[in-house]
């Protein structure tokens, strides 16, 4: 018969607001998923890969707007509104410069000039490493296989940033 | 863009073997329409990121154009258009 009063620091002590955690999680690996090494490695559906980068931060943002809710809407359940501001501005903030990033990746001359399948490739003399003037007909007519001493069947061209 | 220099050091870093070519006055690259206008540092012109396979008689096989430029053409992709190519007899 002798029930154990509650202390009253037990009785009001606030519950964890769970979507901090899970908004900072989100957060987290959105920056990571912008790391070049994901773009380096060669992995299937790695073409996604600029749309999680976009989504993990809306992603974050929606968890702290929700524990921004709870901690100001039921204060005496939920902790976390000084920590939940802060978080939520830095998530609408890494959200707005996910967006202007992703733009500015897509953000591509149309080459609707360039050779298509089918259209012969424009020839070209470039000089190499060595300054040795080198043309693509060149290329396609030399032997890389010294022993058959056969022609390439293909020749590839890839055109890139710049040493990267 | 990068001069032979240039491309000569990013060789031997990173082991490259095959010919490689450099267009520091981006006349191939304006010939192809891979021009990006201020795409480089400081707003210098460069080449968009593209991948051409071209067969023996000259003529395009496979092509890709990336839409974002940390996205580039798969080796995976790249083999098997080669592979699809019919060897011609010489």
């Amino acid at each position: 018969m002798n029930q154990p009063i509650p202390a009253m620091g037990a009785m009001y002590q606030r519950r964890r607001n769970r979507a901090l955690f899970d908004g900072s999680v989100v957060m987290v690996l959105a920056i990571l998923s912008n790391f070049p090494v994901l773009y380096a490695l060669n992995f299937p559906g790695q073409g996604l890969l600029p749309w999680i980068s976009l989504a993990l931060p809306a992603i974050s943002v929606v968890f702290f707007i929700v524990a921004l809710k709870r901690a100001f809407g039921q204060p005496e359940m939920y902790r976390g509104k000084i920590l939940g501001s802060i978080l939520g501005v830095l998530s609408v903030l890494l959200f707005a410069g996910s967006i202007l990033l992703f733009q500015h990746l897509k953000d591509l001359p149309k080459s609707a000039a360039a050779p298509q399948v089918g259209q012969k490739a424009p020839d070209f003399t470039l000089n190499d490493t060595g300054g040795k003037p080198v043309s693509l007909s060149q290329l396609l007519a030399t032997p890389i296989d010294t022993t058959s001493g056969k022609a390439p069947k293909a020749v590839l061209l890839v055109f890139y940033r710049g040493y990267w | 863009m990068d001069t032979p220099e240039v491309s000569s050091n990013l060789c031997s870093k990173s082991g490259y073997t095959f010919p490689f070519l450099s267009d520091p006055k981006a006349e191939v690259i304006r010939r192809y329409d891979l021009l990006h206008v201020g795409g480089g540092p400081e707003k210098t012109d460069i080449s968009r990121p593209a991948e051409f396979l071209v067969d023996a008689t000259g003529t395009v096989r496979w092509v890709n154009f990336t839409e974002d430029i940390r996205l580039r053409a798969k080796s995976d992709d790249m083999l098997a258009a080669a592979k699809a190519i019919p060897q011609i007899q010489n």
